[in-house]
């Protein structure tokens, strides 16, 4: 169980004149700081999928961000299984498997040392690593390109060893930042399926998307920002009883019912 | 801290260009070029030496003996010329290497006729030998006509020669060969050294920094439950030892390749020099050099980890190198010695050290102030590089 409670993250604009015209407008905009994330609120509960909707520049990043730790929030609170992500951020990284959309792979290193060395850095022993991998290149189809150096692998080839890289040590909650985003329609396929198989197994995942498709496959909640706000958090079910059926008005209504 | 370390060499001996530029460049490359560069310079030499000079005389009635003697050289080969010609220009279209043109009072009687001026037209600017091949022939005739006048004069052996230089300076240098010879070469070496820990740090520490936000591995890295501080120290470590590493082997390279290379005499000399510095002030040189790698490393960390990508991390570290310079140079400076406030100058005074420690003048009570200035300041920066490394506008620019 991952519980968000009121995040708030602000950024010091350190050039206002570089800020483009559509940011100069943005409410989320005070003086010299930028609100990315002003107030964000859900939770996701084992065995569910939550995908997290919003516009380009909604704070998605941002929230996902102070959820892998990567990031301090301003305010408010992260808890894992009880496990306050904020204070005790350390810890907490034992418990989070993280993707972002852009992630890349040592390319001089072969894909089963990357995956090792994670492996390594999250204190797991040599043996635990061998079979965790072995597990995780059974499930993922890794054998063939394994021992190879990352930096000749296709793209979904990197997608499926980020992917390994980023459960090689048994999280308890795992975030993707628009996991399929740039990604063809086979390694995109890829990624879901490891999603469905993350939700067989019990653990919460947590997406960021832009295709709806993708949400009505997986999503049993939906999370909508919108200027760094969340504006609809509920059940998938919920979601699309906001319009008749279409996902994209449900979608629209939300963003247009939030005003601004 | 050591799994982060071992992870980034591996990383750094798969990768062909930093090998390139740390081991194989100062191995192979270097040398091949010096080589190259003192064969062809040996060629030239080679050839201007054995060429045979074409020369034309203008009043070669007023000197018939010393036309002859030019005549019979078999380095030289008379071509005609017109007393009329355009001399200038007659040598620019090289129908000759050189023209001399005899004056009328040219004779052996030098206090009868004065200082005779011959007028020798050539084209200085390339490398040639004229003046050493005419001067071998000129000199002869120049001092028979000063013997001939100091016999004319009826002096004696010893007045010729206070004639000739009234009064001379004779010099008696105190300093041995060691202090000599580290005078002239020793501030270079620092320069060298200092230029290669940093060269050898450089794609590294561009590697580690930016090159993780480049190819998006940082975040990834920056999630994992390892301080942060363990984090920086691996990475610092990686970059240090590169830095080391690449002066090492380019020293190395250079000793190995100077003593195959240099035959006879220079090995002798080599040795002799070589031999002349003892252990302990080559440890004490490694030594001093741990804290400055330490500032560069960190110093090139924290300018990587700033940059978004490979080419503005490159832009960033092109202007260190000149920030190195300048330091170096001070100690390079007359007056600028190993001691008082000088001694407390970071770079300059492991600069001015390793210049004492190859003199072998070395004050070594000064070490207590080059390590402590040294260390203090690479500390400092190393905890400015961890903190520079918690900075979430450093990292997510």
């Amino acid at each position: 169980m991952i519980e968000i409670s009121h995040l708030a993250k602000k950024f010091t604009v350190e050039n206002p004149k570089k800020l483009s015209e559509q940011e100069k407008k943005d409410p989320r905009l005070k003086g010299r700081f930028f609100h990315s994330v002003e107030n964000v609120s859900f939770h996701c509960a084992s065995g569910e999928v939550l995908g997290l909707l919003g516009p380009n520049g909604a704070g998605k990043t941002t929230t996902l961000r102070m959820l892998s730790t990567a990031l301090t929030p301003d305010s408010g609170d992260i808890t894992i299984d009880g496990t306050n992500v904020v204070k005790t951020p350390v810890v907490a990284r034992k418990m989070i498997g993280f993707l972002s959309g852009s992630t890349g792979l040592y390319g001089r290193l072969t894909g089963r040392e990357n995956i090792a060395y994670f492996g390594q850095l999250h204190g797991m022993t040599a043996e635990q690593i061998d079979s965790k991998i072995t597990e995780l290149a059974d499930v993922l189809d890794l054998h063939s390109f394994l021992d190879r150096k990352c930096d000749n692998f296709s793209t979904g080839m990197k997608q499926k060893t980020a992917i390994a890289r980023a459960v090689v040590h048994d999280p308890k909650v795992v975030i993707l930042d628009e996991p399929t985003t740039g990604l063809d329609i086979m390694a995109a396929q890829t990624v879901l399926d490891f999603i469905k198989r993350l939700k067989e197994k019990g653990i919460p995942v947590i997406f960021s998307t832009h295709h709806l498709d993708e949400v009505s496959e997986l999503c049993d909640r939906v999370t909508v920002i919108h200027h760094g706000k969340t504006h609809f958090s509920d059940t998938f079910e919920s979601f699309k009883a906001q319009s008749d059926g279409s996902l994209h008005k449900a979608f629209m209504r939300i963003i247009e019912q939030g005003g601004e | 801290m050591w799994k982060v370390m071992l992870k980034e060499i591996k990383e750094l001996l798969r990768d062909r260009k930093t090998l390139f530029f740390m081991i194989a460049l100062p191995i192979l490359v270097f040398p091949l070029l010096i080589g190259m560069v003192v064969f062809f310079g040996g060629k030239a030499v080679d050839k201007a030496e054995n060429k045979v000079l074409d020369y034309a005389v203008i009043g070669a009635q007023y000197a018939p003996a010393l036309a002859k003697e030019l005549a019979a050289s078999d380095m030289f080969n008379e071509v005609a010329i017109d007393a009329d010609t355009d001399i200038t220009a007659f040598v620019k279209a090289q129908h000759a290497d050189f023209v001399l043109v005899i004056p009328s009072n040219f004779s052996d009687d030098a206090l009868a006729n004065g200082q005779v001026k011959l007028k020798l037209y050539l084209n200085d600017a390339g490398l040639n030998m004229v003046r050493k091949r005419l001067d071998k022939i000129v000199d002869r005739f120049s001092e028979e006509s000063q013997t001939k006048a100091f016999e004319t004069l009826g002096l004696n052996e010893q007045q010729q020669v206070a004639l000739i230089e009234p009064i001379v300076i004779e010099k008696v240098d105190v300093a041995d060969k060691r202090e000599n010879w580290g005078e002239k070469i020793g501030g270079m070496i620092p320069y060298f050294i200092f230029m290669l820990c940093l060269q050898g740090a450089m794609i590294p520490a561009t590697d580690l920094g930016a090159g993780e936000k480049e190819r998006g591995t940082l975040e990834t890295l920056l999630i994992s439950p390892i301080e942060r501080h363990h984090l920086v120290l691996g990475k610092f470590f990686t970059i240090a030892f590169a830095g080391v590493t690449s002066a090492l082997i380019t020293v190395s390279s250079m000793a190995v390749w100077g003593l195959v290379l240099s035959q006879g005499m220079a090995l002798k000399v080599v040795a002799e020099f070589m031999s002349a510095i003892g252990a302990i002030d080559f440890i004490l040189m490694f030594l001093m050099l741990v804290p400055v790698v330490a500032i560069f490393s960190a110093v090139l960390l924290s300018l990587s980890i700033y940059a978004r990508s490979f080419k503005e991390a490159q832009g960033y570290m092109t202007p260190l190198v000149f920030a190195v310079i300048v330091p170096v140079i001070l100690a390079m400076l007359p007056g600028v010695e190993l001691k008082g406030g000088w001694a407390w100058v970071p770079l300059t005074n492991v600069a001015l050290a390793i210049k004492e420690l190859i003199k072998g003048t070395m004050d070594y009570f000064q070490l207590v102030a080059i390590f402590s200035s040294t260390a203090i300041i690479a500390a400092g920066l190393l905890y400015f590089c961890v903190y520079w490394f918690n900075k979430e506008k450093v990292l997510f620019r």
